[in-house]
């Protein structure tokens, strides 16, 4: 159904992914989605091999989105992270280290 | 029962036409020879690639083969901006590669009982690999990976680092190496300068960028060898045309040593004082590198009987008339591709090292001025001879000697040329070895509680 997707509903599901970015709130304390990852075992590895510049921008995201959350406010709205500007940094490298484990994990079984 | 007598008289046959003259390394007269084994066997064979890379290969029938693939990437190829590269650049052999993760290429290679190694010199970087002839496939294709597609991910090049710690404090535990690298850093301006081992104050910063911009201009087809020991040489051919061509051209040009002659003193505590004095000597390859290499022999070039007393060695002669401590000397020739070093190094106590040095270079002067007999020259030439080809008995230092003479000088010399080589030296070339050292500018570098060691110029 999703395969044979031609240009309209293509529109249409950008629409709706934009929608429910901005209804997830996060981007109005302004981070972005790989900062709101849940932190398992694979995603701190990732994050260790992080270039030290962007870890340091998720640092300071984070530490902003913390201390407006204990005041309970929210970013002026010029601020808020737009969707198309959502850089999802992390993703090559978890794609990497899944990888490498589920090699492991192939290895051991043999 | 015919049939059992008719396979007993055939083995007898065959045993009759071996008892003649045939050589068992070569076909049986009469039998048709398959066309791959139309070239001589037992020989090392030699191709230099239009692209320069030389390939050289020996089908020795064992049954764990051996390849080397050998690069003019030394520590003398470092640069002020990057030492300690060559370093990393050898503990890097199983990091990630473009086609294999360092999980794979460890496991890979160990699934097949081979190994994979990399060893550094001054002058080549030298990666090998081995294991079962059956299974060289496999390795091969690790093997060229790292040579030619290392990606060096930054968080394994920094996770190196304890690493890098580790080899530095076990070289700190032998006092001959410190007291070599000084000798390099004290004797050259330049290049041969640089230590095998990373500086303390790169440790931890040489980073990813530099190691790949280290390879970029290094690790290129006209300064590679790709030497085979057990394995064809139309095989090798085909993978030295197809994989390593990645890199082309000379890279970048090394530079002239330049030889200065200083000093270096490390003072520690160790109640023995190592020290070395140096001249320069000899290129490799050059005519003058025999003669140092007999004179070397002439002098003393460690004990020969273990637990002996060490007769033939003239300057433990020397040096026993001169103190009755525990001492041990030896002459040290290193031969590079354009300068060398020849001396003594000495190890005494601290309270006598003055009178062993000067007992030793005394020894050298001796030797300059004619004091070596026929028969002295001829002990010398036979342990240089037996020294060199008990060295080529191992798999390993085969490797080696075809290698960097492939490298080096794009040939091989038979075993039987370096003999003749050796011999053809004269007790003149000798001597005039000897009058250069005691002539030439000397480099000293010392270790130990240093009060009663004397610097360069009081020697």
């Amino acid at each position: 159904m999703a395969a044979r997707a031609p240009a309209a509903t293509g529109r249409l599901l950008q629409g709706f992914r934009k929608w429910y970015y901005n209804a997830c709130g996060f981007n109005k304390i302004g981070l972005m989605r790989d900062d709101t990852i849940h932190e398992d075992d694979d995603v701190k590895e990732a994050l260790r091999r992080l270039p030290e510049n962007v870890y340091n921008d998720r640092m300071f995201r984070i530490k902003r989105a913390l201390d407006l959350s204990m005041k309970q406010a929210v970013l002026p709205k010029d601020h808020w992270t737009k969707y198309e500007e959502d850089n999802h940094y992390l993703e090559p490298y978890l794609k990497e280290v899944i990888r490498e484990r589920k090699e492991r994990e192939e290895w051991s079984k043999k | 029962m015919k049939g059992l007598r008719g396979i007993s008289h055939l083995s007898r046959r065959f045993y009759a036409a071996r008892g003649g003259k045939q050589s068992l390394s070569e076909p049986l007269a009469g039998i048709k020879v398959s066309p791959r084994a139309s070239h001589s066997f037992q020989d090392v064979h030699v191709t230099k690639l239009p692209s320069g890379l030389v390939i050289a290969s020996l089908e020795n029938y064992s049954p764990a083969s051996k390849i080397g693939v050998l690069i003019k990437a030394g520590s003398r190829y470092e640069t002020p901006d990057n030492l300690g590269v060559t370093h990393l650049l050898r503990l890097s052999a199983n990091l990630t590669t473009k086609g294999a993760s360092a999980f794979r290429i460890t496991r890979g290679v160990e699934a097949v009982g081979g190994s994979l190694g990399v060893t550094s010199s001054r002058e080549n970087m030298i990666y090998s690999v081995d294991c079962l002839r059956d299974h060289m496939d496999t390795v091969m294709e690790y093997l060229i990976n790292v040579t030619t597609a290392p990606e060096f991910r930054p968080w394994e090049v920094s996770d190196l680092t304890p690493r890098v710690k580790l080899d530095k404090a076990l070289a700190a535990q032998t006092q001959q190496i410190g007291v070599i690298e000084a000798l390099h850093a004290a004797a050259y301006k330049n290049n041969l300068s640089n230590s095998l081992y990373c500086p303390d104050h790169r440790v931890g910063k040489v980073t990813s960028e530099e190691m790949h911009a280290f390879v970029e201009s290094n690790f290129t087809s006209a300064r590679m060898a790709l030497v085979g020991l057990g394995v064809d040489h139309t095989i090798l051919k085909q993978v030295g045309e197809q994989f390593l061509n990645i890199r082309s051209g000379m890279g970048t040009a090394g530079s002239k040593a330049q030889y200065r002659g200083g000093e270096m003193r490390h003072q520690g505590t160790s109640s023995l004082v190592h020290a070395a004095v140096m001249s320069e000597g000899a290129t490799a390859g050059s005519a003058e590198a025999l003669a140092f290499s007999v004179l070397q022999h002439v002098l003393g070039a460690g004990p020969h009987v273990k637990r002996g007393s060490n007769t033939s060695s003239k300057l433990t002669q020397a040096v026993s008339k001169a103190t009755a401590s525990p001492f041990d000397v030896s002459a040290f020739n290193a031969n590079y591709s354009d300068s060398g070093l020849f001396g003594v190094f000495t190890i005494s106590q601290a309270a006598e090292a003055g009178d062993v040095i000067k007992a030793a270079l005394g020894q050298v002067k001796a030797v300059a001025e004619g004091g070596v007999t026929a028969e002295d020259i001829s002990r010398a030439k036979n342990q240089l001879k037996a020294q060199y080809l008990m060295s080529l008995e191992t798999s390993e230092g085969l490797l080696e000697a075809i290698g960097t003479q492939a490298l080096g000088e794009g040939t091989y010399h038979t075993p039987e040329a370096m003999s003749q080589k050796i011999d053809a030296v004269s007790s003149n070339d000798v001597v005039n070895a000897a009058k250069k050292f005691v002539a030439g500018k000397k480099s000293m570098a010392s270790s130990g509680h240093l009060a009663n060691t004397p610097f360069v110029d009081e020697i």
